[in-house]
């Protein structure tokens, strides 16, 4: 209908802001963790908190709730101890992830995982544009690499917006 | 707003048929996006390869991305609810795609002379800029300009069946407006917003006395790391669960025939 594309611009219709992420709830694997907003490190990395029971979220990014792939990382363990994501691997397609904002909250649903060798992770794609708004969330995984200080996977949770 | 789902079975099993490291990358797939630019057609079932890709899309509705491995692809349109048969498409091509690059395909024109108009979609923008391009797909409707109103076409000419090359402009609020080469306005545009680090298609679509716009955004640009999170910081003895099994498990349910993983959009 002309009128109906005259009372509203098409264009801005398209927007999709996004929320900037204070927590994080995954109901399946008992995980409720604060959100700090991060960025990239001295050699290039996506910085991750310094403490084993809080999450970052790589904030020159996609934002939760916009389009592309807002990514949340976590440790899995810490010095000797499990840490936040170290139940991140039970994860199974369907399971929720719920984001908090300061006054509202996304419900994402996990649809695929991968574990990959560090040297072998797509970055660009696991932090690409997407036309729909994606949580993607990472973790160490495999064998502890002594000569390069990690393990040697990266587990990769991609999850879906489920619109409320 | 009426909500159609679409099923991404094709595009999942697709995926998920090879379990090796980065199967979800980008260097191994396309996106591929369908648009229903065909005002008289009544909504489809579009088949890839033989399968049902996307299911009861009506007219004005786009699949968003999909992912589609890099090659050549068998693309079939039905009217919704055919039963399948080789051959008996209204609407059929082999469309090549290549891994790492973004497509849109249109089905357009009045029903009895469907076609594809496809364009290469840009997936990079300079920083702080906006990039638009415009999709002449109204079959009846003559060539336009799209310009600010008052002021200079930032396109001009575009004809049916024909998607211009993207115009880089500073991100602001334009007052533009589809109109013909004399100047007589076609529709406005008012207070378009067109947001930094955006790319954007707008199509013109539908017959001319109905004539109408469809907007999509193509890419946002965003920081990307050059590496991964270091996400340990121990060296527990014990191995974490086979997450294999998980992978293994995820492929069964897909492989399945279970058409779990849908995906509702928007028009």
């Amino acid at each position: 209908m002309k009128s109906e594309a005259l009372a509203e611009n098409p264009i801005n219709a398209l927007k999709s802001d996004g929320i900037a992420p204070l927590k994080i709830i995954i109901p399946s694997i008992g995980v409720e963790a604060e959100v700090q907003h991060l960025g990239i490190t001295d050699n290039g990395e996506m910085a991750v908190p310094s403490t084993i029971d809080e999450v970052s979220w790589f904030e020159p990014g996609y934002k939760p709730g916009a389009n592309g792939r807002a990514v949340i990382a976590g440790h899995v363990d810490g010095i000797d101890s499990p840490a936040v994501f170290w139940d991140l691997s039970k994860l199974t397609a369907g399971d929720e992830i719920i984001v908090e904002g300061e006054d509202s909250q996304l419900l994402f649903k996990v649809y695929a995982m991968e574990s990959v060798k560090l040297e072998l992770a797509d970055v660009e794609s696991v932090f690409g544009y997407r036309s729909s708004p994606e949580l993607v969330l990472i973790t160490c995984s495999g064998a502890y690499d002594y000569g390069r200080g990690t393990r040697e996977e990266r587990l990769i949770v991609y999850a879906e917006l489920i619109e409320q | 707003m009426k909500k159609i789902f679409v099923s991404l079975s094709v595009a999942f099993v697709l995926v998920f048929s090879v379990l090796a490291a980065g199967v979800l990358a980008d260097s191994h797939t396309a996106k591929l996006r369908v648009l229903h630019a065909s005002p008289d057609a009544p909504a489809v079932d579009v088949y890839v390869n033989g399968d049902l890709t996307l299911e009861d899309v009506p007219f004005k509705a786009d699949s968003g991305y999909l992912d589609v491995p890099g090659g050549t692809h068998n693309v079939e349109v039905f009217a919704a609810g055919t039963e399948y048969a080789e051959g008996a498409a209204v609407l059929q091509a082999d469309l090549t795609v290549e891994a790492g690059k973004a497509y849109t395909v249109a089905a357009a024109n009045l029903l009895e002379s469907l076609e594809f108009v496809v364009a290469e979609d840009s997936m990079e923008v300079t920083e702080g800029k906006t990039k638009i391009r415009v999709g002449h797909l109204s079959p009846d409707a003559p060539a336009v300009d799209v310009g600010v109103i008052g002021g200079d076409a930032v396109f001009s000419g575009a004809e049916f069946p024909g998607i211009t090359d993207y115009a880089e402009l500073d991100a602001g609020t334009y007052d533009l407006e589809i109109r013909l080469p004399d100047g007589t306005q076609v529709l406005p545009l008012e207070g378009t917003e067109l947001a930094a680090d955006t790319v954007y298609s707008i199509f013109a679509v539908n017959t001319a006395d109905s004539l109408e716009v469809i907007a999509l955004v193509d890419y946002e640009a965003a920081a990307s790391p050059d590496g991964m999170p270091t996400t340990g910081l121990g060296t527990p003895e014990q191995n974490q669960i086979n997450w294999l099994l998980v992978m293994a498990a995820l492929g069964a349910t897909v492989a399945g025939g279970g058409v779990l993983l849908r995906k509702r959009f928007q028009h």
